[in-house]
């Protein structure tokens, strides 16, 4: 039974890998490719934020900035010193650690929503002074008018490509990654521990876990990754302006796509990421010149609609599909599948 | 020679001007089972968050297996080897009943495999194998009690302090209970329990400490505590306040 279960698992997933490698072939449009590229890129990034914001469950509201530092301290390294984005991104991403440990010592310590606050806090702050700082000393940051990043025509090293069929790649091994350290996280001891200290505190210290030191290393995982994604956003666009990598908008819609998903599961983030950048997307392309914002508002009343009948994401419908669907064919008496906490 | 395993001497707490717990002084022996019993807002509770770091002590000293341990925080108190259960069950609602006692075990190892071993042990030994797999938000009482001690267990500890777990069960479920923790401290661990039901206390505890108001006022075995006047007073006061109201 179980046998038979991870073969046909297995098959479905070496099918979606052949077609999702295969997909450029089909999808020959740029910009096809360019909004697919996109929704990965949310699918990752919301998956980055899910392991502080899902397991752990302390809500940041100030993803922003982790995007921004990785994707500004990578591009100033290029543009100044011609380092590659590849080696930047480590810069980028070690200083994301750095910040996420500044923010999360004082403020994990405490109770309730002074963690939330204090990410929306500092994210507006660093919105504010990335708007207003031009250059220091050599190295030029752009202030409002943004960072463009310097092209060097065609060029892996320099992150570069005439192609979007390169980006498609990047950012699905980005995905796979990310996947693939949700599920480690899931199965390892410190999955166990966030999943513990988000239900319940103090019965998570009674069990000699140290709340504060476990909060800090998913702070700093889930900052680090974010990071990259920043710097892949930075060499996709080629541009960088403080609201739209840092804003608001950037650090809200990681935790809506989370929670649409399933957060606080493996799958769900990605699940979420996909299907809402994709209807917004689309929305956008059908509304957006007509009625200034009105995709956003649509887009909101799904994101609400869904937080109310399917609170706990996309993901669990999918789970539920499946169990209805294995049930059928197999018959198999008793409970079917366990109420997995941490989902697929 | 006994050798002493746990030794509180002259702890305290005020909150405000109400002195919680105050000078207490007791010493618990390796493999005893000791039952703390009061009134209600006696300070049981508060004994047990100064014990294991909850709260610091006004005054007084924590001394367990020979080291001061008094104002450590719980996470550090319990790898010395105290585990606890709240009087509030406190499960992990959204893990599974394994899942909940694994992460006990995660204390002393770093495997999953290991730890959902050692887990599989003690679910089994509190008949909640039957519930392995379903959320401990849709337990009952009866079984979120003994995940509460099977929690505790997991981080195989030297001294278990037990909160009221037989609160809320029935007659042939706390004779269960009962039948279980005795076990437990056969097998070698040290009990320290917080008790209303004072038959199942007499049962398993050779030794009973009596609080009120935050202060020890009996010490002895079940029949010395339970003939003792100034017991029979704090709880017999307790109820002519009850009949007149
Ligand atoms: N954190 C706190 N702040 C202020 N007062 C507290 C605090 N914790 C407990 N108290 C008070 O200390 C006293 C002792 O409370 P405690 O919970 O230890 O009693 P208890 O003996 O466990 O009672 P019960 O049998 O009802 O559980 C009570 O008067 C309570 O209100
Ligand atoms: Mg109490």
């Amino acid at each position: 039974m179980t046998g038979i279960n991870i073969n046909k698992n297995s098959v479905i997933l070496a099918v979606l890998v052949v077609l999702l490698l295969l997909l450029p072939m089909a999808v020959t449009k740029p910009y096809y490719l360019h909004v697919i590229i996109i929704c990965l890129l949310w699918a990752y990034l919301a998956s980055s934020w899910n392991i502080i914001g899902g397991f752990a469950g302390q809500l940041s509201l100030g993803h922003g900035i982790y995007t921004a530092i990785g994707a500004y301290i990578t591009v100033i390294l290029f543009n100044t010193f011609g380092l590659s984005p590849w080696l930047g991104l480590f810069v980028g991403g070690g200083a994301a650690i750095l910040l996420s440990l500044v923010i999360g010592y004082p403020t994990f310590g405490l109770r309730g929503a002074y963690y939330a606050l204090a990410t929306v806090a500092i994210s507006e702050g660093i919105v504010v002074l990335l708007n207003n700082t031009g250059s220091i000393g050599r190295f030029t940051v752009g202030g409002a008018e943004g960072l463009i990043v310097k092209m060097v025509g065609n060029s892996a090293v320099a992150f570069q490509f005439n192609s979007k069929i390169p980006y498609y790649y990047i950012v699905l091994i980005m995905v796979f990654l990310i996947i693939f350290v949700a599920k480690w996280l899931k199965e390892s001891k410190l999955g166990y521990y966030l999943v513990a200290l988000r239900e319940d505190e103090d019965a998570a210290a009674a069990m000699g876990i140290n709340v504060r030191r476990n909060k800090l290393i998913a702070g700093a995982i889930s900052a680090f990754f974010t990071a990259l994604g920043g710097v892949f956003y930075a060499m996709l666009i080629r541009y960088l302006e403080p609201n739209a990598i840092a804003g608001a908008g950037m650090s809200t819609q990681m935790v809506f796509l989370a929670i649409v998903g399933g957060s606080g599961t493996v799958l769900g983030p990605v699940i979420g990421g996909i299907l809402l950048a994709l209807i917004s997307e689309i929305i956008r392309f059908y509304l957006g010149g007509q009625l200034m914002g009105l995709h956003l508002f649509i887009y909101g009343m799904i994101v609400l609609l869904m937080i109310i009948y399917q609170p706990r994401g996309i993901i669990e419908l999918f789970e539920k599909i499946g169990q209805r669907f294995s049930r059928k064919h197999n018959d198999e008496g008793g409970r079917s599948g366990a109420e997995d906490p941490s989902g697929a | 020679m006994q050798k002493t395993l746990l030794e509180l001497s002259d702890l305290s707490i005020k909150f405000g001007g109400l002195t919680a717990v105050n000078k207490l002084n007791t010493k618990i022996n390796v493999g005893e089972a000791v039952g703390l019993i009061g009134p209600n807002g006696a300070g049981k509770t508060t004994a047990f968050n100064l014990i294991v770091g909850v709260y610091q002590p006004t005054a007084g000293k924590v001394v367990f297996d020979g080291e001061d341990i008094t104002g450590l925080p719980p996470h550090v108190v319990c790898r010395k080897g105290i585990g606890r259960t709240f009087q509030v069950v406190k499960p992990f609602g959204k893990m599974t009943v394994l899942q909940n006692i694994m992460v006990g075990a995660f204390v002393n190892t770093s495997k999953n495999k290991e730890a959902r071993q050692i887990a599989t042990e003690i679910m089994e030994k509190m008949g909640l194998q039957g519930k392995r797999d379903h959320l401990a938000q849709n337990l009952t009482i009866p079984e979120r009690k003994r995940l509460e001690m099977a929690k505790a267990l997991a981080t195989q500890p030297k001294l278990l302090l037990l909160d009221e777990v037989l609160a809320g069960l029935n007659q042939t479920e706390i004779e269960e209970a009962v039948q279980l923790i005795k076990t437990i401290n056969r097998e070698g661990i040290t009990i320290l329990m917080i008790e209303h039901v004072l038959q199942a206390t007499m049962a398993i505890c050779s030794r009973i400490v009596v609080l009120d108001y935050g202060k020890k006022i009996a010490e002895g075995s079940p029949q010395e505590v339970t003939s003792n006047s100034e017991v029979i007073k704090a709880y017999l006061g307790d109820e002519y306040e009850n009949a007149d109201s």
